[in-house]
């Protein structure tokens, strides 16, 4: 179609057509097309990112969305069932409300707990110390192996009966317990393993303190502020657009948490259930127990109440967020 | 102070990305689709086991390669953790494997959903039976047909320490022993270790075979024969908590932190950490091959009361080789089945490594070459097979679990240790146990 364009353009032109004149005028007619939006090419570019967006997500998503109304064993064609699986979840599966207490409980204490100790370290690191490049790639290192599954089997032989955890605490004439494998410890193991990977807040934070004016800090000084008056009246003000964007990611990533729940619990979320987050339940309802239906319906549950507190974060951040502009 | 943090809609088209993409991911991993076929010209089969077994199968299919060389075969092997959920979805892709070892507790399973190939018409030609029992042939058969090739005689056993049990000064117990010997002596175990060992780990919920065992001994199954229900009645898996919890008040049985360590975790077995000196876990010598240092022993399931004792036990089929409906390559397979269940070479390979070899011809290959304890494995499960088989009173052999056994077992196995933990009562956890037992066998 530009192309059409180009030469109804090309044609109102009444100049002689001599040889350099044409030449002339197919360079500008490719100028002209070019200036219009290039034709097909930029698709042809765009095209490997246009087959992963509908390829590999949104046409599983919206696959997803028709499996969670129904029947679906992976063995055999998915059978309509309605809202059958949305009913059973809040209604008929006493597990599933395990697992949402389970996962409320670790995202109400990881979160926070991250933050803080991210925030934290961030100011310690936040100085002209000499080696302190080297301080901060240790801090951030734990969060490098992040979703490692070797971590989480360490984990395992560290909070175990005759763990480390334990001898440690012999020191200290303290008898442990196998703190995995009790249900009222287990699931704090994890929140630990969550909070001790705080490297990448941590970063985040750290960027934006080596952003903050030092002039203010300067003048908040000669004013006579302490360092507490300093943090609570300049630092944390302006760097709360740095923190809601934290807490609005490590949110989202906690209720997603799945590997150390699967490899610290050996799979099973267990003891009683105490580990098990709702992403293990999900996968374990559809790979496990062939239920993918059931499990795609959870998946959408997970999708809508992340959806819904990070909606919440965004309209709650109007009344603490400061920007700027 | 212009040009720091202001970039409002920067935050919130990143953050927002983020959490989109962190969505999307999350939702589109759970969707799929059906289809069919092997895409590999080789025949593809796959096994789950120990390092020993994946040496076993690939000497034997070496073996079997000498004499077929055109049968190309792709071997793929992994533990047990994963090994059906990867099959799942291997279905699902349409890429499932030609020939898989599968397991006694979910062949009724993908039988009736249409995954596995019936083998009846090969039988007699190309699949040589010879030997097999008509009780072995029952944990392949699934409504009438048969779904897989029984590996060897499993049969319910207990593990037990030996050498742990002579330096107490303990003497070993009779195969005609009884629930409440067993509690005597584990009292005696945890006195005379000083109460640093405990008798028997928890059996409250640790295996479904021990309570299996106990149940039919009562005249009741794990399941209908329809597998629609349970075959079982509260006032029996109420008796049998309650011998448990009996177990563990007097410290004949460990504490419930060490039996939930164990779950999914040999590793962590009360025989293995020296914590118990017998266990319900098979996997402890599972497969042809220790994981303690320890003298181990075999020992059949107590019975309730053993002068005119109900039989419980029977025979099952260890794992099976069964072939995929979708599978073009029926017909190589079913010719590796009958190679592993027959040929010489194949048996020498395999040892015990998937259970007491299946015919007595099988059995006498090997006997020569046995190690101790798998000489001694061998015998308790000659001299269950027999008795068995003498029994006059006991039940059929149990139809092939149906779908949702698994979800029954981890059932049993956290209701045992809620009670055990002491948060729920006997009492309450029945009622529990049996409602969710109902959804799970109508899901």
């Amino acid at each position: 179609m530009t192309t059409a364009k180009t030469d109804e353009v090309a044609k109102g032109t009444p100049a002689p057509a001599t040889p350099s004149d044409q030449r002339e005028r197919d360079r500008m007619r490719r100028r002209l097309a070019r200036r219009r939006g290039g034709g097909w090419w930029p698709y042809v570019f765009l095209a490997p990112w246009f087959v992963g967006l509908f390829g590999l997500t949104i046409y599983p998503m919206l696959d997803s969305l028709y499996l969670s109304f129904t029947d679906f064993d992976l063995l055999t064609p998915a059978q309509w069932v309605g809202t059958k699986n949305y009913e059973r979840m809040f209604t008929a599966d006493p597990v599933f409300w395990d697992t949402v207490h389970a996962t409320l409980l670790y995202v109400a204490v990881s979160v926070p707990l991250k933050l803080a100790l991210a925030l934290g370290v961030a100011m310690l690191l936040n100085r002209d110390l000499k080696g302190i490049g080297l301080y901060r790639a240790a801090f951030y290192l734990p969060s490098l192996l992040g979703g490692a599954v070797a971590v989480a089997i360490v984990w395992r032989q560290v909070f175990g009966g005759d763990g480390l955890f334990n001898d440690f605490l012999g020191w200290f004439g303290i008898e442990g317990q196998d703190w995995i494998s009790s249900p009222d410890t287990a699931i704090y193991t994890l929140i630990l393993l969550a909070v001790w990977q705080f490297g990448t807040p941590m970063v985040i934070f750290l960027a934006g303190l080596k952003q903050l004016p030092r002039d203010v800090y300067e003048a908040a000084e000669i004013d006579g502020a302490g360092p507490v008056t300093r943090f609570f009246r300049i630092t944390l003000p302006l760097l709360t657009p740095i923190v809601f964007f934290n807490v609005v990611l490590q949110i989202i990533d906690a209720f997603k948490t799945f590997t150390p729940a699967f490899v610290v619990s050996n799979g099973t979320g267990g003891p009683l259930n105490s580990t098990m987050l709702y992403s293990l339940y999900l996968y374990k309802k559809g790979f496990a127990d062939l239920q993918m239906g059931y499990a795609s319906a959870m998946a959408w549950v997970l999708f809508l109440v992340i959806a819904g507190f990070t909606a919440v974060n965004f309209i709650a951040s109007r009344y603490w967020v400061h920007y700027d502009d | 102070m212009g040009h720091q943090i202001s970039r409002r809609t920067l935050f919130r088209t990143a953050g927002g990305l983020a959490a989109a993409g962190a969505l999307g991911s999350a939702l589109s991993a759970c969707a799929g689709g059906t289809g069919a076929g092997s895409t590999s010209s080789k025949l593809t089969m796959t096994w789950w086991g120990s390092d020993e077994r994946h040496a076993a199968y690939k000497k034997a299919l070496a073996a079997f390669q000498e004499k077929n060389p055109k049968i190309e075969i792709l071997e793929t092997y992994s533990g047990y953790d994963g090994y059906f959920d990867k099959f799942n979805t291997n279905i699902a892709g349409g890429s499932a494997p030609d020939l898989l070892q599968m397991d006694r507790a979910l062949v009724a399973q993908y039988a009736r959903k249409g995954v596995l190939t019936p083998l009846d018409s090969y039988v007699g030609k190309s699949l040589d039976l010879t030997g097999f029992s008509k009780e072995l042939l029952a944990a392949g058969t699934v409504d009438g047909k048969l779904y897989g090739v029984p590996s060897g005689i499993g049969i319910s056993q207990l593990t037990a320490n030996r050498s742990g049990l002579e330096k107490l000064g303990l003497t070993f117990p009779d195969r005609e022993w009884t629930w409440a010997d067993l509690k005597n002596l584990s009292v005696d175990i945890h006195k005379k270790s000083g109460g640093k060992i405990h008798g028997v780990d928890d059996g409250g919920g640790g295996t479904l075979n021990a309570f299996e065992i106990f149940a039919r001994e009562h005249g009741q199954d794990l399941f209908t024969t329809d597998g629609k229900k349970l075959g079982f009645t509260p006032e029996t898996l109420q008796a049998w908590w309650e011998y448990w919890a009996e177990m563990r008040k007097i410290n004949a049985a460990p504490a419930p932190a060490v039996t939930s360590a164990a779950h999914n975790d040999l590793t962590k077995n009360a025989v293995v950490l020296g914590k118990a000196l017998f266990t319900f876990d098979s996997g402890v010598y599972g497969a042809g091959g220790s994981i303690t240092d320890a003298t181990l022993d075999f020992l059949p399931t107590p019975q309730g009361d053993w002068s005119g004792a109900r039989e419980g036990n029977y025979v099952n089929g260890g794992v099976l080789l069964s072939a995929t409906k979708a599978s073009k390559r029926v017909a190589d397979s079913v010719k590796i089945m009958s190679f592993i269940a027959q040929d010489q070479t194949a048996i020498k390979d395999m040892m015990l490594q998937r259970g007491i070899p299946p015919t007595e011809k099988a059995r006498s290959v090997i006997a020569g070459a046995l190690d101790a304890t798998d000489k001694r494995n061998m015998d308790v499960a000659d001299y269950l097979s027999k008795r068995v088989t003498k029994a006059t009173n006991d039940l059929p052999t149990p139809a092939a679990p149906p779908q949702g056994a698994d979800q029954i077992w981890n059932l049993l196995f956290q209701s045992n240790l809620a009670i055990a933990f002491g948060k729920k009562s006997i009492k309450a956890q029945l009622g529990e146990f049996f409602d969710q037992a109902a959804g799970i066998l109508s899901a």
